[in-house]
C-alpha cells in the first residue's frame, strides 16, 4: 500500500492523479477502467480540497492506494469537518438537473464499483474490481 | 492546457476544444463561452473530439453554458464526443438536457435556420 501527505494545492494534486494514471498503464490495466478510475480519484480529491479542506493551503489530504491483481483501492481523507452523503441531493432528478453542482461524488459512485464514507465523510475509500479488464502480458499483482 | 479553435459556419459558431476539461481549464472555457455569446454568436456546436478527459465541472460548465444561451434564446449542441465522455453525460442524465451528435455535419444541418 503507498500513502501520500499532499498539500492542498490544485497542481499537486492533478500530478498525484497523473502518477496514479502512469502507476495503472503500466500494470496493463485497459483505457476505460483507467478513465473510471482517474475521474473517480480526481473527483475524490478535489472534493476533500474544495468541500473538505476549503481550499485552506495549511491542511493536507492523505490519499492511500492499494493496487492488486483483482483491485484498485483508493482511500482519500481531508482534514475538514466532514459530511454526510446521505443529504447529497440526486443531480439526475429533473429538477436538479439544470443545477450546476453536485455531481462529483454521484461519479464516484457511478465509475467505482464500491464507495464508502468512513470518519464522518472526512475519509471516501473507493475500490475498482479489475476482474478480466488486463490487457494481454499485464502484471497486475503487486 | 486546453487549446480552443473557433470558425463560424453556416452561422453556427464551431467551438473545437483540445485537451482535459476539468477543474483547471473549466474557468477558462467558461469564459471562452461568456465572451462569444457576448458578441452576438447564439448558435453554437462544441466540438470535443479532442477532449480525453472531462470532469464535473467540466459538466458544470457545459450547464452553465446552455443555461446561458437559453435566456437569450440560443441553441448549444454538442458533438464528437468519445464513448467515455458520452457515458459521463448519460451516467448524470444530462444526455436529456444537450443535444448530442456523433458527426460535426449532421450536427451543424440540425441548427434551426
Amino acid at each position: 500500500m503507498a500513502k501520500t501527505a499532499i498539500a492542498n494545492e490544485s497542481h499537486l494534486l492533478k500530478e498525484a492523479s497523473r502518477e496514479l494514471r502512469g502507476v495503472l498503464k503500466e500494470r496493463g490495466i485497459v483505457e476505460d477502467i483507467i478513465f473510471d478510475i482517474y475521474v473517480g480519484f480526481e473527483e475524490a480529491l478535489w472534493n476533500a480540497m474544495i468541500h473538505g479542506n476549503r481550499e485552506n493551503p495549511s491542511k493536507k489530504v492523505t490519499v492511500e492506494t492499494e493496487i492488486t491483481r483483482n483491485t484498485v483501492m483508493i482511500c482519500v481523507e481531508d482534514e475538514g469537518e466532514g459530511f454526510d452523503p446521505e443529504m447529497l441531493p440526486d443531480p439526475t432528478l429533473d429538477e436538479n438537473l439544470l443545477k450546476e453542482g453536485g455531481r462529483g461524488v454521484y461519479l464516484m459512485k457511478h465509475l467505482m464499483d464500491d464507495v464508502r464514507f468512513e470518519n464522518g465523510g472526512k475519509r471516501v475509500v473507493m475500490m475498482k474490481y479489475l476482474k478480466q479488464t488486463l490487457k494481454d502480458g499485464g502484471h497486475g499483482a503487486n | 492546457m486546453v487549446q480552443i479553435d473557433l470558425e463560424i459556419k453556416n452561422d453556427v459558431l464551431i467551438f473545437r476544444i483540445c485537451g482535459d476539461i476539468d477543474i483547471n481549464t473549466s474557468p477558462e472555457i467558461k469564459k471562452s463561452f461568456d465572451k462569444v455569446i457576448k458578441e452576438n454568436n447564439k448558435r453554437i456546436l462544441v466540438n470535443l473530439g479532442k477532449v480525453d478527459y472531462l470532469d464535473s465541472s467540466g459538466l458544470a460548465t457545459f450547464v452553465e453554458i446552455l443555461k446561458h444561451l437559453r435566456t437569450c434564446e440560443g441553441q448549444l449542441k454538442l458533438t464528437n464526443l468519445s464513448r467515455k465522455i458520452k457515458g459521463l453525460f448519460e451516467i448524470t442524465k444530462l444526455d436529456k438536457l444537450f443535444d448530442i451528435s456523433n458527426e460535426e455535419s449532421t450536427a451543424l444541418e440540425s441548427f434551426n435556420k
